[in-house]
């Protein structure tokens, strides 16, 4: 089962960010994408969720050859989508508890029975031991005075309950200090077994020391120009994006990677 | 009001009503002059406020005030929601008392639970002296002279020196007659250091038809006595309601006043907290939910008139369909309530925009040694909310449930009476879902939904959240 973005052309407000994305995702595979402020990352990842400011204008989101363009978020939460937001919204007087719960009885394959609420608390100490969380997290109101890691830590959780065939993390190592970015990568690691393909959206190099990707693609101006392993993301690291702006304005020395477009 | 209207509700009128009650001759007189001031005084007396007043007018002059028999079958309608073991229960159908339960325990302790006129013939005199210095006067508002001249029912509730009950005396009024109008006056008090919790409930059966019910309450709260009162409303959408209360709030005394209000066509409160003791706590909890094209008009007053005082009133609605509120609230603080502290908020969640809130706070102080602030916002729901929520599996309908009735949760979970609490729950739910459902006890609501929502306790202080001290 693959996750595959084909041409995908997408405009906020009437403004056009996507601009023809490639990609691939199978499942088991973990994707990096990287790219500079504004090359479109959150957008393809809002875009790929449904959120409704993002039109698609042209091109395909398949997921096992179903295109999804046009579904619900909710739908297409029924196919195996998930998405770790970069910035969770609150909601005030929405406890954590029934709201995890309501995402565990949602992504459960139709016809299965949810769980009594004394199974569904088993299910969710094991993941919240996993995350290293306390248990009066469930006991509050929906990332409501959450600091920047408990939100992010939050995010994991949900995906763990979930348990999507395709996960977007949109900048979930962002605003973490070195414990909590640990603590969330291996909980992604944990998460995303061979069942789930994952593209990791980061400005850094630093969660891929403990999140492995097989594969690595920067974003720029809408389009991915530029794919490969592991290894890009520390030229990225070591030569910034100004490399990869000036390779695009000059277009004519080839990466010194050996990668070819 | 025009000259047609005054003439259903006149002073012939008046005077029958009274006789046909067998009242004494100081009351009826009680009645003439409150009349006088019902045909004075305009719909609206506050020149802030006077631009809102037409959407919510009333019009009387479609009400009659005929004497009304029917016979009210409480058993059918309330089958699932009562057993019919309950004790320390009013029932009142129509205008008329038809049911009244007060435990042996309690009876002997020397609580009342009452119509006012048996009360009246128990004990004129302490029955006299409540009327005559009544909180709600005639003349600060219309519909309060109204009331106060017209009443044709009322309800009596005392529990004396230092007797303190935890459960909920109650009252049931249910109404069941085409064109009934209902108008009456409740007491309710708690001598020195005595405990009173008072459960009020107001529905419909039958087919809706324009029906009216007008009520005034006083509360009295004693020194160091504590009082909470619920109240739910679950008219029928043709019926009009109009309430008028006040609740006088003595030395460390404390008295809370929780509304949940779903139901009539136009419905009109006026609330007036009176905090005349030194240490004196008071607490206001206005939750509503409207659709269609209800109109709700809502006036919440914190009235600080002694040193050391607390207050604090918070409105919470949401509105549907072309339905329309307004939120009024005012915090008066005198020159000798040094050192009180005081609160009003008023949040409303437009969900189509066609319905339309208002909220109108405001301030007036005479003493810097205070605390007051004030707090106020509409808006619609947040589609970041509900993008969130269905991302997470959610469909657009539920992730809106949630949202909505998530915005009622930081007033809804302060409400101190958990049977209201848990009721209201169950019954904004029930709107929500376009079905009555009624205030249910713990243990059939357990059996309805399975479990009980899970209680987010948030900070006990009215005033942490809030920064914007004057």
């Amino acid at each position: 089962m693959q996750l595959e973005i084909k041409e995908l052309h997408a405009s906020v407000e009437g403004k056009e960010i996507l601009k023809g994305v490639n990609l691939t995702i199978g499942q088991g595979e973990t994707h990096a994408l990287m790219g500079p402020n504004g090359s479109g990352k959150s957008t393809l990842a809002y875009t790929v969720m449904g959120h409704p400011k993002y039109q698609v204008t042209s091109g395909e989101i398949l997921i096992d050859r179903e295109n999804i363009v046009g579904l619900a978020p909710d739908k297409r939460v029924k196919k195996g989508l998930f998405l770790a937001f970069q910035y969770p919204v609150s909601v005030q007087g929405v406890s954590m508890f029934s709201f995890l719960r309501a995402a565990y009885n949602n992504s459960r394959p139709a016809g299965s029975e949810p769980p009594t609420i004394f199974e569904f608390k088993e299910v969710v100490a094991e993941k919240l031991k996993m995350l290293s969380m306390n248990d009066s997290f469930l006991n509050r109101y929906l990332n409501e005075g959450f600091s920047g890691g408990e939100k992010k830590r939050a995010e994991i959780l949900q995906m763990a309950l979930m348990q999507p065939k395709f996960a977007v993390l949109d900048e979930t190592d962002s605003g973490l200090d070195i414990d909590a970015l640990r603590i969330v990568a291996e909980g992604i690691n944990r998460v995303s077994g061979p069942q789930t393909g994952s593209l990791l959206i980061t400005h850094y190099q630093r969660i891929l020391k403990y999140v492995k990707p097989q594969f690595v693609h920067v974003m720029f101006e809408g389009r991915i120009i530029e794919s490969g392993g592991e290894e890009l993301s520390r030229l990225l690291e070591e030569k910034g994006y100004t490399w990869i702006k000036g390779y695009r304005e000059e277009e004519q020395v080839p990466p010194q990677t050996g990668q070819t477009l | 009001m025009s000259q047609a209207s005054l003439s259903s509700f006149n002073e012939d009128l008046l005077r029958s009503i009274s006789a046909s009650l067998a009242e004494p001759s100081w009351l009826t007189d009680v009645r003439l002059e409150a009349f006088r001031q019902f045909i004075s005084l305009p719909s609206e007396k506050n020149p802030l406020y006077t631009k809102y007043s037409r959407t919510f007018d009333i019009a009387l002059d479609r009400f009659k005030l005929a004497r009304d028999r029917t016979e009210v079958d409480f058993r059918s309608f309330f089958t699932g929601y009562l057993t019919g073991t309950e004790s320390d229960i009013l029932l009142q159908g129509n205008e008329t008392q038809v049911h009244a339960e007060l435990s042996r325990d309690l009876a002997s302790k020397g609580v009342n639970l009452m119509s006012f006129h048996d009360a009246l013939r128990q004990e004129e005199g302490a029955v006299r002296k409540l009327v005559e210095g009544r909180l709600v006067k005639s003349e600060t508002d219309k519909y309060a002279a109204f009331v106060n001249a017209f009443f044709n029912c009322g309800t009596f509730v005392r529990v004396p020196r230092g007797v303190v009950l935890e459960k909920p005396l109650r009252k049931m009024l249910l109404l069941d007659s085409p064109r009934t109008s209902v108008i009456e006056q409740t007491f309710v008090i708690a001598e020195e250091e005595a405990r009173l919790v008072y459960l009020e409930e107001q529905y419909s059966k039958g087919t809706p038809s324009p029906a009216f019910v007008a009520s005034t309450a006083e509360v009295i709260a004693r020194p160091n006595s504590h009082v909470d009162f619920s109240s739910i409303q679950l008219l029928d959408d043709q019926t009009t309601h109009l309430s008028n209360r006040g609740i006088e709030v003595s030395n460390d005394a404390r008295a809370t006043m929780s509304s949940l209000s779903l139901g009539a066509s136009v419905s009109r409160s006026r609330t007036n907290f009176y905090l005349n003791g030194r240490g004196s706590f008071a607490e206001g909890f206005e939750i509503f939910f409207t659709d269609g094209k209800q109109r709700y008009d809502y006036e919440t007053n914190l009235v600080h008139n002694s040193p050391d005082s607390t207050g604090s009133t918070q409105a919470r609605g949401v509105l549907k369909g072309e339905s329309q509120s307004i939120f009024k609230g005012m915090i008066k603080i005198v020159n000798a309530a040094k050192n009180s502290r005081s609160y009003l908020a008023h949040h409303a969640m437009i969900l189509e925009r066609t319905a339309r809130s208002d909220g109108v706070p405001s301030l007036e102080i005479d003493n810097n040694e205070v605390k007051a602030t004030h707090s106020a916002s509409v808006a619609q729901i947040d589609e970041e909310q509900l993008f969130y929520l269905m991302a997470r599996g959610l469909s657009p309908d539920e992730a809106k449930k949630m949202v909505v009735l998530g915005f009622f949760e930081p007033v809804l979970s302060r409400i101190p009476i958990e049977q209201t609490r848990e009721g209201a729950r169950f019954m904004i739910e029930g709107k929500w879902h376009e079905e009555k459902r009624r205030l249910v006890d713990r243990e059939t609501l357990l059996a309805a939904t399975g479990e009980l929502t899970p209680e987010v306790k948030e900070s006990e202080d009215i005033f942490e959240r809030h920064y914007k001290y004057r």
